[in-house]
């Protein structure tokens, strides 16, 4: 593409053909001049837009890191495992934020995960193809719904709903079971650290639904027809074809997901409880990282207080920038598996 | 030749035919569980949101609690936030978008640029809105609807550069030599024609960035903050739509709480309108 | 292949005294559609067991269309149906009440491009087999390596069980999907264009092994190669825009064939 001294192919561009005079000579030098001037700067600019996104990156670390930097100089390594939360003595901790939000993703992969694989099971391989498309775009429409919606909903519909009619029957129903009576141990508040689960499973549903869909439709049909040839019934196909065949990228997918719901703020917010302390039962109101700081930033006074939830904000950074970085590595390594 | 070791009466064949009737009716179970909790949100949605629909949502100011009022500020605010937010972070996504696809395909820059990306593409917004506090609130001493735009434009960036770089991958290099055997330097080959083939696409692009920020709330919270009024100053506090149904809807005030969840009306079917027309746009194209 | 022989292939041996032949599928008045295009017209052939019958004509005929009709494999896609009658022995291949897992336990078919499942060469036996019969280990054992020797694969993968079935050649792994496909004990193996992704020498291995196995299978082949037809079947069946054209011993529609338009195909004067 670089015009280099001799006659280049742009002269008949911009000529039409004929012959060249030689004032029009200089004329085209000129132009050339320009051109490739137009063309290195074009060239650089891109290149510069490029690493603005490293830069942002590199931004969000850095000023997470000088704006914790408070906060980590007075409460070291200690800052993670310490369980108060206190304004008045400016005593942080991060382990209860953590552990809430830590519980909340776990609960809504342990729900989403398998109901998603089965929907995307539904899609590609039993529903009839009239009903493929609008499924699919609904799955599609609702994984772009604002998490906003969500938590309003959970908030005003579901947390009342778990209150009166859910959450008295599993405590006596797991009141005289071992163990379970303390994971589910009253009162019913409704909200707490199960209904936020929950809401963030009905959140990533269609997140899920849609990665793995797209994933199981990268199956060769081949592969395939030779499973059901031998006479396997779409179970067998599914479970023993499909799915480790595309084992890498429904990892990926689901760590994706996981992602996203380390990081959700509004769905969780609105139905967590925001209680600064870890509890045996998963009925009781706990909170997120996100959730702490969504609910406490504006409001910190003093500057201990506003750095440590920043640091917060690290920690959760930190956490999904590894689980988002494996998932995209799982993903790539099975886009090199079907050769693309 | 051997016959089937087993026919139709078999143990083993009947245990593997139960188990896939039970594997089948778990799928059309999950699907019915994931599509009734969706029309149920979508239903509450509609019922509670539309009661409160009426013209002076988009007449009136936000009300102190127990008067009546509308939406009117945080709706201009979310409108001018997003428009400058676009302003700011399509350009440099595009841009961006043309590195990776056109010059720098296979270079290394490239390949760490594309994994940052998608990783930004789905980190936590609120941690967007860390950044953005510090960046700018912080340093200028107050919150303002400049520091929100800010904040909004980092979430529109990997958005973009993301469709961006799909749809001109999309573009044939027949189509580049072509161009280029007119004698187009390579500039303008991209932008008179890899763009305009690209086109529909990068729109879509577009559309599904302004879809994913018009309902984000957590970088706004403490960016562009919210303010109960009309204002015209970017440098001041800037009510939002999402801001405000949070704000209202944690509120113990009916009004407030209706008015919330008529915010959550109107962002929904914006939201909606914007994928539905993007889909269209986008349309036979395949997604990544 | 013989110099002397352009236009005409040299011919597979005589298929044998036709009084004494098994009809182990045999199809009549066969109608398909693909939504409202009609694909197979009035199909009626026969396949005998312990012979290979050939499927030969032009892209698009109708001649994998026919053999997806006798696993019903078409059945995985909506939209498409068919009508008449397809018998296996004196069971209605076509009736609703078909049990399809059983079926295609039964017909057997080896595809264009060889598909190996995502598991080890081991697995790739086995895993048919168990579905069918509950085994010991070592008859499990067994039961993969004499299938992997039926496919003259076994002395190449036999210290190697436990590797990936996608680091064999690709000829391998079309043996191995062979053997897959034998391992299940079918009585009728279809092979769908089985050596349109393979090299010369892996084709010609498929080709001794479908001669092999014909002894005690009933086998189906569609393939575009008229010199494949010719070498390894006793029946071939000549398609044509959906209709069958021609049908009849190899060794007679290589030399002496009655319709015009069999003759302008085997000649290659058009397709």
């Amino acid at each position: 593409m670089n015009s280099s001294g001799e006659r280049p192919v742009v002269d008949v561009a911009f000529q039409g053909g004929g012959a060249i005079s030689a004032a029009e000579k200089g004329d085209r030098a000129k132009i050339l001049k320009r051109l490739r001037f137009g063309d290195n700067a074009f060239r650089h600019v891109t290149r510069a837009a490029a690493i603005a996104v490293l830069i942002i990156l590199s931004g969000i670390i850095f000023s997470l890191v000088y704006g914790a930097m408070p906060a980590m100089q007075k409460f070291g390594i200690t800052f993670l495992f310490d369980e108060s939360w206190n304004p008045v003595t400016e005593r942080f901790g991060a382990i209860a934020p953590i552990y809430g939000t830590v519980l909340t993703s776990l609960i809504a992969m342990l729900i989403a995960v398998p109901i998603g694989l089965f929907i995307a099971l539904f899609l590609t391989e039993l529903c009839p193809m009239w009903l493929r498309r609008p499924i699919g775009i609904a799955v599609e429409l609702l994984a772009g719904i604002p998490s906003i919606i969500y938590g309003i909903w959970g908030l005003f519909v579901f947390a009342p709903f778990l209150q009166q009619h859910v959450q008295p029957f599993l405590i006596s129903l797991f009141g005289n079971v071992p163990v379970l009576s303390n994971l589910f141990a009253g009162p019913p508040y409704g909200i707490g650290i199960l209904t936020a689960g929950l809401i963030l499973a009905i959140m990533v549903l269609p997140f899920i639904t849609s990665i793995s869909r797209d994933v199981f439709e990268a199956v060769p049909p081949m592969l395939k027809e030779s499973a059901y040839g031998l006479g396997c019934t779409t179970w067998e196909v599914a479970r023993y074809v499909v799915l480790p065949f595309t084992r890498v990228g429904v990892i990926g997918g689901v760590m994706l997901a996981l992602g996203r719901a380390l990081g959700e703020t509004m769905a969780v917010t609105f139905v967590i409880g925001n209680a600064h302390r870890i509890s045996g039962s998963i009925l009781a109101p706990g909170t997120t990282i996100s959730a702490t700081i969504a609910n406490e930033f504006t409001e910190a006074v003093g500057d201990i207080y506003t750095s440590s939830l920043i640091l917060l904000g690290l920690i959760l950074f930190v956490i999904t920038f590894i689980v988002l970085a494996f998932a995209r590595l799982m993903l790539m390594r099975l886009n090199a598996r079907l050769g693309k | 030749m051997a016959t089937l070791a087993s026919g139709a009466s078999s143990p083993l064949y009947a245990k593997r035919r139960r188990k896939n009737a039970v594997a089948m009716t778990l799928a059309y179970l999950a699907t019915g569980f994931g599509l009734t909790w969706l029309a149920l949100i979508l239903g509450v949605l509609f019922y509670e949101g539309f009661s409160g629909l009426s013209w002076r949502v988009f007449s009136e100011m936000t009300p102190p609690p127990g008067a009546s009022g509308g939406l009117l500020n945080p709706i201009i605010g979310s409108l001018v936030m997003t428009f400058l937010a676009v302003l700011m972070g399509t350009p440099l996504g595009i841009l961006a978008g043309t590195y990776l696809a056109e010059y720098g395909r296979y270079d290394k820059l490239s390949s760490v640029v594309r994994f940052i990306n998608d990783i930004l593409l789905s980190a936590p917004s609120i941690v967007i809105g860390l950044f953005i506090y510090e960046l700018m609130v912080a340093q200028m001493g107050h919150f303002s609807g400049w520091a929100g735009a800010v904040a909004l434009a980092v979430i529109v960036v990997p958005v973009v550069v993301r469709t961006t770089e799909d749809m001109l991958t999309l573009v044939p290099d027949t189509l580049r030599e072509a161009a280029a055997s007119v004698g187009l330097p390579r500039s303008l080959m991209i932008q008179k024609v890899a763009y305009r083939a690209a086109r529909a696409g990068m729109i879509t692009g577009v559309l599904l960035a302004i879809a994913r920020i018009s309902g984000e709330t957590a970088p706004l919270l403490f960016t562009a903050l919210n303010n109960q009024f009309w204002t015209n100053d970017m440098n001041a506090p800037v009510a939002s739509l999402p801001v405000v149904i949070f704000q209202f809807a944690l509120s113990p005030y009916k009004d407030w709480q209706e008015l919330a969840w008529t915010g959550a009306l109107i962002i929904t079917m914006a939201v909606l309108a914007l994928s539905i027309t993007a889909r269209f746009l986008g349309g036979e194209r395949k997604k990544s | 292949m013989s110099t002397a022989n352009y236009t005409v292939p040299t011919v597979a041996a005589n298929p044998g005294n036709a009084d004494n032949l098994v009809e182990k599928i045999t199809v009549k008045n066969l109608d398909f559609y693909y939504g409202d295009n009609r694909a197979l017209k009035n199909i009626n052939v026969s396949l005998y067991h312990g012979r290979v019958t050939a499927f030969i004509g032009p892209s698009g005929c109708g001649k994998s269309t026919l053999l997806r009709v006798l696993n019903r494999m078409y059945d995985l896609y909506p939209n498409q149906r068919a009508t008449g009658t397809v018998r296996l022995d004196n069971d209605d291949i076509l009736a609703p009440s078909q049990d399809l897992n059983l079926l295609r336990a039964k017909v057997g078919m080896v595809f264009q491009k060889p598909t190996p499942f995502p598991m080890t060469i081991y697995e790739n036996i086995a895993f048919g087999i168990r579905l069918y019969e509950k085994l010991s280990k070592p008859d499990l054992d067994n039961r993969v390596q004499q299938a992997l020797q039926r496919a003259a694969l076994w002395n190449e993968v036999k210290d190697k069980l436990d590797a990936n079935g996608l680091s064999l050649s690709g000829g391998q792994q079309q043996r191995l999907c062979i053997a897959r496909t034998v391992a299940v004990r079918p009585e009728v193996i279809l092979f769908d264009e089985p050596c349109s992704a393979l090299d010369p020498i892996s084709t010609a291995k498929i080709e001794e092994l479908i001669d092999e196995l014909k002894e005690d299978y009933t086998i189906a082949i569609v393939t575009h190669n008229m010199q494949q037809a010719a070498r390894v079947s006793d029946f071939t069946a000549f398609m044509y825009l959906g209709e069958l054209v021609e049908y009849g011993e190899t060794t007679r529609m290589f030399t002496s064939p009655s319709d015009r338009r069999t003759q302008d195909y085997i000649t290659g004067r058009f397709g």
